[in-house]
């Protein structure tokens, strides 16, 4: 805060704790806002791409993560900085509502930023440059639309969506086996997908991973798969045809939720408790038996007794299955969740064609598979892999395919990758510069420029010379009239993205322009910041 | 107060700072001056942000007055005055919270001078207090009604006034979309006061252009327990019925416990205590309702068993949401699931659980009494989706005092060019002093258009001259500054509105706090409470250390 004296040259004190307070003002704000923008930017930027490097983090506890996931990335970096914090929410957002492309919304609000701050050194205003970006935003958007192309695919011809779900996966540490790993996401997808209300809720689809085993083992299971084990080793371990019976009480005698006590004075009182809870038990095995089902999954532990009367009376059984996973296991087969015994009835038991035990290697555990269940509209996403950080970052990988494909089937238009839509939009708001007048033709022509980082860090992190790979390419989409001109990252041999079969979604792309148009002229519009200066 | 050769009679206890006079109007001027420039950047289109980080780590990013000035933290008695104004026009209008500050800011500069040369204070009051009224007077003639039109007409009005306010936020580039948006929320409320029936939803990721209007209530997906999912998420034409218990299995009475001696009996205090729910749960599904909500927690035993019945229940709904959700479907909060009878059953047209953004969201369409509206905004980031939310809310007060003071006046500092020129020309009919102090006033009110030229980096004189000239030719009362080329425009023609009544308490709040700072002639300080008597006495020292909590009142009592 900038001092006021009176009239006495003593100064005032106007804000709580002023001295304590660091402020910047005006084009000084700005300059400092962007170039902590920047260096966020400059931190992803080597992220971007299929030849993209992976970031190791460590966190404060010690947690390794290793990752190539932008808002990954940002989120445990735990950045300090006001407007860095402002570019972690922009890639938290893009991951929210997209689920890919998080760190190419970084890198795009990083090139905006630094053109920028070169109009700013001009004298520009800051408003019309953020106005200016806001026009060729939509320039831009408008451009994809128009570039872009419908993908038809049915339930049977899933193979537009596995391609598009590739690309994604291309840039991860997952690329080696990204066909297996795309199939799978596409199809977990569309078996949970409701097609008409165009509508996919992620939470059927678990994911559950395990070390051990390949990569190439992952599988995507019509079912559920729980971390958990038969109660009693003796129990059978694969079952046919299988009745569940799913319960949320515990085989144990119920105990009223009011604070009670039974007062016992005499042997034959605590006789006839005895026979009571024995007989509870009984009663409980007998119930789940009467009704014909041939599994009790419970959300809670039973007693020893109950155990070994359930192997005893030849009733297999798992206990402690988290409420999640119950619930999933609920709407795969049908059944119903069942709070007592006495509510038991045989329409409320879930169906599965096999239930069986897994254990893997040669370590003790075991899991449960449940499958070939009534209604697959449940599934699981089964990951192998050879260490802890790899299964971590396959999960991340699956996550932003899994997001793909349900944009797909949300809106099914693509675009074409590897920085062709960026060179085409560049070429585009360009061309559509010169039709403004005023400042704001600066601005427009500056996003143009920022458009083309893109490619130019594709080529980049390919090895590629970017200045020449990227000025041939754009050449080349502006000669031949072709939007599909991108970087050649593998090296195939055509840059023709087209015959490369490179996608992204359109909503995905069209959704980092305007979020990072958006965020970059937030930072813009701050010319004043304060602070208190410790930390 | 230096050591003098008397004894030095000593009135008040020691740290105590006081100073008086002339010198302190100054001083106090001075600080309410310095406040003033803090915000004088935000005002009008052109206007820039101000990035706050307080000392817990919370960052607001605020173009809005009343919301900046209350993170400053400001602690000068005098100059909290500005604050306080601020608030005030916040709460009565909603919208004009930059201009009251700097209107009031630059009252006391234009006053300085004449306190300096020893104008009495009460004189100087006297007369702004004439030219604030009579200011007044001329926009409540000068002021457009809208009232007698038709909806449709209404409609286009209101929503351009909603985008003046909108211009200078963050969503400007939007102004057109949330316009419409925010006329339809008010519309569709109508006359009711209560504003908390306007929701406003934030939902981080996506593109401003996908927050969307609900013609009711959406809430964010609650709490749920296993077998929610089995739930059916789509019901058309529906009954909701709205509670305030526990739909659980839990112990009936706190403190209650039960004895029993016969170990047979056991079973039926269980039997009993599921009977009380279960005849609970079944009253629910007998009332024919196919959402249920419920302030408290649904526990999973009913989630269960409504799934099993095909019902949608939340439990542990907002008392807000709720309140609204009884609002618009016409139904009413029950405590109790006894004699649930038709009359308190809400209906609505389309239930729908949605995916927005990241999370699921429990939508109600088509609500019969129609009186609540939901917005759900988006955006990039929290800070942006923040200070959406206040921009809308300065949108919507505007709308609404629009709505019912249907004047409007011309903006883009085109109204208060025009009260500078009638004031200007009143001046000159006054003998004495007087006519120097309005003639001031009405230099003060120039401030508005010179600082939307100024933010816009226009050459403000230039701006200003040919405004003057223009209203001093008697049929350009309607010119104010034209933001995109820098020159002047008819702000009536280009749909620049302002709700006159925000004019209005905007000035009239402004010169009631600048007189209430040109009548402070002294200020005592008490020494800070004993526990921060060191860092209290160590600030003391380089002048005039940091206070208490409001003592201007206290400021007569001191020596007298």
């Amino acid at each position: 805060m900038a001092l006021a004296f009176d009239e006495y040259g003593r100064p005032f004190i106007i804000i709580k704790e002023q001295e304590q307070k660091a402020r910047l003002r005006g084009l000084e704000a700005q300059k400092a806002n962007i170039s902590a923008g920047k260096a966020v930017a400059r931190i992803l930027r080597t992220s971007l791409g299929p030849k993209g490097m992976d970031k190791m983090l460590q966190s404060p506890d010690g947690d390794v993560i290793v990752t190539n996931d932008g808002a990954t990335i940002l989120e445990q970096m735990d950045v300090d900085n006001q407007i860095a914090k402002l570019m972690v929410e922009l890639s938290r957002s893009q991951d929210y509502e997209i689920g890919d492309g998080t760190t190419g919304v970084v890198v795009l609000a990083g090139a905006l930023l630094e053109q920028a701050e070169k109009l700013l050194e001009r004298g520009i205003h800051p408003i019309r440059i953020a106005e200016g970006y806001e026009m060729a935003s939509r320039l831009a958007v408008n451009h994809l639309e128009h570039i872009s192309q419908k993908f038809e695919f049915s339930v049977t011809n899933i193979e537009p969506l596995v391609q598009t779900c590739m690309t994604t996966l291309s840039s991860k540490i997952v690329n080696r086996c990204k066909c297996v790993l795309a199939e799978i996401a596409v199809k977990a997808v569309l078996a949970v997908a409701d097609l008409e209300r165009k509508d996919v809720n992620l939470e059927l689809i678990k994911v559950e991973g395990k070390v051990g085993g390949k990569l190439e083992d992952t599988e995507l299971i019509y079912g559920i798969v729980v971390d958990k084990d038969m109660s009693h080793p003796q129990m059978p371990k694969r079952i046919e045809e299988a009745k569940i019976a799913i319960l949320t009480c515990p085989f144990e005698p119920p105990k009223p939720k009011t604070k009670h006590k039974i007062d016992i004075d005499t042997v034959e009182k605590f006789q006839t408790l005895r026979q009571q809870e024995q007989k509870y038990f009984d009663d409980m095995v007998q119930k789940c038996k009467d009704v014909g089902a041939t599994l009790v999954i419970c959300q809670w532990g039973f007693d020893d007794e109950a155990n070994h009367l359930l192997m005893h009376r030849n009733l297999p059984a798992v206990r402690w299955v988290g409420g999640v996973e119950l619930e999933l296991i609920a709407i795969a087969t049908g059944g119903r969740i069942v709070p007592r015994f006495q509510d038991l009835t045989s329409e409320k038991l879930g169906k599965a064609g096999l239930v069986r035990e897994k254990s893997f290697g040669t370590t003790k555990d075991r899991m449960l598979y449940i499958e070939h269940c009534a209604n697959s509209r449940a599934v699981t996403i089964f990951i192998r892999g050879g260490n802890k950080m790899m299964i971590d970052e396959t999960k991340r990988s699956l996550h932003d395919a899994l997001c793909v494909a349900r944009n797909l089937i949300r809106n099914n238009s693509i675009v074409y990758g590897g920085g062709s839509a960026e060179l085409s939009c560049s070429i585009a708001v360009e061309a559509a510069a010169d039709k403004y007048p005023g400042v704001e033709q600066y601005a427009i022509r500056s996003f143009a420029e920022a458009l083309d980082f893109i490619p130019m860090a594709l080529a980049e992190n390919c090895g590629l010379p970017p200045i020449d790979t990227v000025t041939a390419v754009k050449s080349q989409q502006i000669k031949e009239n072709n939007p599909y001109g991108g970087i050649d990252c593998n090296d195939v041999g055509t840059n023709n993205m087209k015959e490369q079969n490179v996608f992204e979604t359109l909503i995905g792309k069209q959704q980092q322009i305007l979020l990072a148009t958006q965020v970059v002229k937030m930072i813009l519009k701050i010319d004043d910041v304060i602070t208190p200066s410790v930390y | 107060m230096a050591a003098m050769l008397q004894p030095q009679i000593i009135l008040l206890k020691e740290g105590t700072d006081t100073s008086q006079g002339k010198a302190q109007v100054v001083s106090n001027i001075n600080a309410c001056t310095a406040v003033a420039d803090a915000v004088r950047t935000t005002l009008g289109p052109r206007g820039m942000d101000k990035l706050i980080h307080d000392d817990k780590g919370n960052t607001t990013i605020s173009n809005d007055g009343a919301t900046i000035m209350k993170l400053l933290d400001i602690i000068h008695p005098a100059a909290k005055i500005l604050v306080d104004i601020a608030k005030s026009q916040d709460s009565e209008v909603g919208d004009g919270t930059t201009t009251v500050v700097l209107l009031a800011g630059e009252f006391l500069k234009e006053a300085k001078p004449f306190i300096e040369d020893g104008v009495h204070p009460q004189n100087l009051i006297r007369s702004y207090r004439t030219a604030s009224s009579l200011a007044i007077n001329q926009i409540k003639e000068i002021a457009v009604s809208i009232e007698g039109k038709s909806l449709e007409e209404k409609k286009s009005l209101l929503a351009k006034c909603a985008a003046t306010t909108l211009s200078s936020k963050l969503i400007g580039g939007e102004k057109e979309f949330f316009a419409s948006m925010v006329v339809d929320a008010v519309l569709a409320i109508g006359n009711d006061d209560r504003l908390n029936l306007i929701g406003i939803k934030k939902v981080p990721g996506g593109n401003m252009r996908d927050s969307f209007l609900v013609n009711g209530v959406a809430f964010k997906k609650t709490f749920s327990y296993a077998g929610f999912e089995q739930q059916p998420k789509k019901f058309v034409n529906l009954k909701i019925l709205l509670l305030n218990i526990e739909l659980e299995l839990k112990s009936e009475k706190e403190n209650a416990e039960i004895r029993l001696s016969d170990p047979l009996q056991y079973q039926s205090i269980v039997d009993a205590e599921w009977n009380i729910i279960y005849d609970k749960l079944d009253k629910c599904v007998k009332s024919g309702a196919k959402i249920v909500l419920s302030r408290l927690a649904i526990g999973d035993l009913a989630t269960q068993y409504f799934a099993d019945r095909d019902i949608f229940c939340a439990g542990r709904v907002t008392e807000e949401d709720l309140q609204r959700v009884a609002a618009a479907t016409g139904g009413t909060v029950q405590t109790s699931v006894n004699n649930i009878i038709d009359e308190i059953l809400g209906s609505c047209e389309v239930f729908e659980e949605r995916q927005v953004g990241n999370e699921r969201f429990n939508i109600f369409n088509g609500c019969p009494s129609g009186q609540t509206a939901t917005i759900v905004l988006r955006g990039g980031a929290d800070q942006f989706i923040d200070e959406a939310e206040r921009s809308l809310h300065d949108a919507i007060m505007i709308v609404r005092r629009a709505l019912k003071n249907s004047t409007i006046v011309p903006g883009g500092g085109a109204i208060d060019m025009e009260l500078s020129r009638y004031l200007r020309q009143h001046a000159r009919t006054i003998a004495g002093k007087s006519q120097l102090f309005i003639n001031s006033y009405a230099k003060a009110l120039e401030v508005i258009p010179r600082q939307l030229c100024d933010n816009a980096g226009f050459d403000s004189t230039d701006v200003l001259n040919k405004l003057r000239q223009k209203h001093a030719s008697g049929e350009g009362a309607n010119y104010g500054v034209d933001i995109n080329t820098g020159g002047i425009a008819d702000s009536f023609a280009n749909f620049v509105w302002e709700p006159a009544v925000v004019k209005i308490n905007a000035i009239n709040a402004a010169t009631e706090a600048s007189c209430l700072i040109l009548s402070v002639d002294e200020t005592v300080k008490n020494p800070k409470s004993e526990s921060a008597q060191g860092e209290a006495a160590a600030s003391a020292m380089m002048g005039r250390g940091r206070g208490g909590p409001a003592f201007r009142g206290r400021g007569g009592r001191g020596m007298r």
